[in-house]
């Protein structure tokens, strides 16, 4: 009882802001908004998203965005962290330099990879001068681009010290015992990072590459900013119906979002189920 | 079957200016169970890990059969550790852990369970392949700890604290334990430990550091016996320093003249001898049988402590409680120091 009065007030914010929210949410992707005079829920919301193409171009390349920043910065990480719990000169400087970047915006991050890296950014203007590009098209398209390369390079010039961060506090907090062990039982050092060191940090690589996914596959402002127009991301055009002139599309936006969040969980459950039985089994 | 010899090996850690380990030198024989012993923090766990590879010393060299392995990479070395806390990897089951090495060494699978449920069979574990380290005791980790060690057949086994994580009778039985694995399989071992009962328990021959530095390495009794220095005997439990001289078989000193045994260290120096080797209540005329006064008596259970005094000199000594159930502080009684319980060390 009083562990139950002690975790209302979080509890009760969760319910009624997180809970509420997706309840109302779920009413007018169900067509029930009383305000405009909708009062019989159907499906017709769901079918409009399901049975329009551009839905599922979105899908794939907010799968696209999600899962390829999600390994790769999961992979670099796990590189930098292994870097860094090693003790060198100047750990503490790069250390130090390593985690700064979370303390950036992502929105100013995105804006940042605008100035760099469109057509008409500093590294295209760069190449210009030196004369290895005669016109801003001749810039390899790595912002507003079909492949995503400028949205997948801010989600993992972001997620890296994230991820890393995590995964460093785990490898400092197992220590080099276990790996000891393994190489006087005769493993390489590769197979005791494949069989023992993975393994042990696993956990928490794990969580934090589900945070990132589940983040970026569900954020707005990176692909709106650095995104092509079309396909758009989901949230983007999930967002767009919702600002749609036409009252008539926000069922659908809601639609929309609840399919996101929804085929997120769906994701990260087969994520997680998959990858533990690779590492661990 | 491996000759071990340890050559001047030095230790000095980056930034640190002492030597964790002064030129340690040791040759442990084919088969047999040498104990490192000394006070934590003393190089006893930096040695073993020069020894397995994983550590890099500042100097000297590391011979197996006399051959240099300072090159040799750990996977290649033959030396398996086996740590103190034990270090099961904790996501396996007991027979993964057990056939870890196998594993890495590419062995058909066929081949690793038949291995692992010998394995465990000698180690008395038949029945929990299947758990996880977690569900599993202290004494039963520690013994799987064990198997997957001994599973590769090490040319060398190490061991860190082999007994002290475990209860009083639980260390009798892994002594045993290890001793007959050891011994059936004539791996050369070496273990470290701070407790000098476990050294003497478990080895066959001790060597002690102190400060880096090797004091004595010998047989167990001989530390009991014929102790190098007073810290040596200080550290295996002697209180009894007295001053005086030996000539030949002959101590005089503070507390007169005594026999001393053949082969005493000769000179100006220290009477040392054990607490628990003195007889009370003999004929004053008995030879080496000194006449002393109770300042202190302090009864531990099993034993009593006497703090006798000897005109100037304060000698500590250990009896059986009854022996002494009505002696209280202030009378007298007689003490014989016999021949063979002193010893001198040369200051």
């Amino acid at each position: 009882m009083k562990i139950f009065l002690l975790l209302l007030p979080a509890m009760s914010i969760i319910v009624l802001l997180f809970f509420g929210g997706l309840l109302i949410g779920l009413m007018r992707s169900f067509n029930y908004m009383p305000v405009i005079g909708l009062t019989d829920p159907d499906f017709s919301a769901y079918v409009a998203v399901f049975t329009d193409r551009e839905f599922y171009l979105s899908f794939m390349l907010t799968f696209h965005i999600a899962f390829t920043s999600t390994v790769i910065s999961s992979i670099l990480a796990i590189g930098a962290a292994l870097l860094l719990r090693r003790s060198f000169a100047g750990r503490a400087i790069v250390n130090f330099l390593f985690q700064l970047n979370l303390t950036v915006p992502h929105l100013v991050g995105a804006i940042g990879m605008l100035y760099l890296f469109s057509q008409s950014g500093s590294f295209a203007r760069l190449a210009a001068e030196w004369g290895m590009i005669t016109k801003p098209s001749d810039f390899p398209a790595l912002v507003f681009d079909p492949y995503a390369i400028g949205i997948i390079l801010q989600y993992v010039w972001k997620e890296i010290p994230f991820i890393g961060v995590i995964i460093l506090a785990n490898m400092q907090s197992i220590g080099e015992d276990y790996e000891s062990v393994a190489r006087s039982l005769g493993a390489s050092k590769w197979q005791t990072f494949r069989y023992v060191l993975l393994p042990l940090i696993f956990p928490g690589v794990l969580s934090a590459s589900v945070m990132v996914f589940a983040f970026t596959f569900g954020a707005y402002e990176i692909p709106a900013i650095l995104g092509a127009n079309f396909p758009a991301a989901l949230p983007v055009l999930a967002y767009r119906k919702y600002t749609d002139v036409d009252l008539a599309a926000r069922p659908e936006a809601m639609a929309m979002a609840i399919v996101i969040a929804i085929l997120s969980a769906v994701m990260i459950y087969f994520y997680v189920r998959y990858s533990r039985r690779r590492v661990r089994g | 079957m491996t000759h071990v010899s340890i050559k001047e090996l030095t230790k000095v850690y980056p930034g640190a200016t002492e030597p964790s380990l002064d030129r340690l030198s040791l040759e442990i024989p084919t088969g047999e169970l040498t104990a490192l012993l000394g006070p934590s923090g003393c190089g006893k766990t930096t040695t073993m890990k020069m020894i397995a590879g994983l550590l890099e010393p500042t100097s000297g060299d590391v011979t197996f059969d006399g051959r240099s392995v300072l090159r040799d990479k750990p996977e290649h070395r033959g030396v398996v550790m086996v740590f103190q806390n034990y270090l099961l990897f904790p996501y396996m089951s007991v027979a993964d852990n057990v056939g870890f090495g196998l594993k890495m060494r590419k062995i058909d699978p066929a081949e690793i369970k038949r291995r692992v449920g010998e394995m465990l069979e000698m180690v008395k574990l038949p029945d929990l392949g299947d758990r996880k380290p977690s569900a599993l005791s202290g004494g039963q980790q520690q013994r799987v700890a064990l198997a997957r060690a001994l599973i590769v057949q090490p040319n060398v086994l190490l061991l860190d604290e082999p007994l002290s994580n475990l209860d009083a009778h639980l260390r009798f039985e892994m002594r045993d334990l290890i001793r007959s694995l050891q011994q059936d399989m004539g791996i050369t071992t070496i273990f470290v430990t701070h407790d000098q009962e476990e050294a003497v328990v478990l080895a066959d021959r001790v060597a002690l550091i102190l400060d880096g530095k090797m004091k004595q390495y010998d047989a167990p009794d001989a530390f009991y016996k014929r102790p190098v220095d007073e810290a040596t005997a200080r550290f295996f439990g002697g209180h009894n320093f007295i001053e005086g001289s030996a000539t030949g078989t002959r101590y005089e000193g503070a507390i007169g003249t005594l026999q001393l045994p053949e082969g005493v260290p000769q000179g100006p120096g220290k009477l040392t001898f054990r607490p628990e080797n003195l007889a009370l209540g003999a004929d004053p005329s008995t030879p080496n049988t000194l006449t002393a006064t109770i300042k202190d008596k302090i009864y531990l259970g099993t034993q009593t402590r006497l703090k006798l005094s000897v005109g100037s000199q304060i000698i500590d000594i250990i009896t059986n409680p009854n022996q002494v159930e009505t002696a209280t502080p202030g009378q007298t009684l007689t003490v014989t120091l016999p021949p063979e319980a002193l010893w001198m060390l040369n200051s």
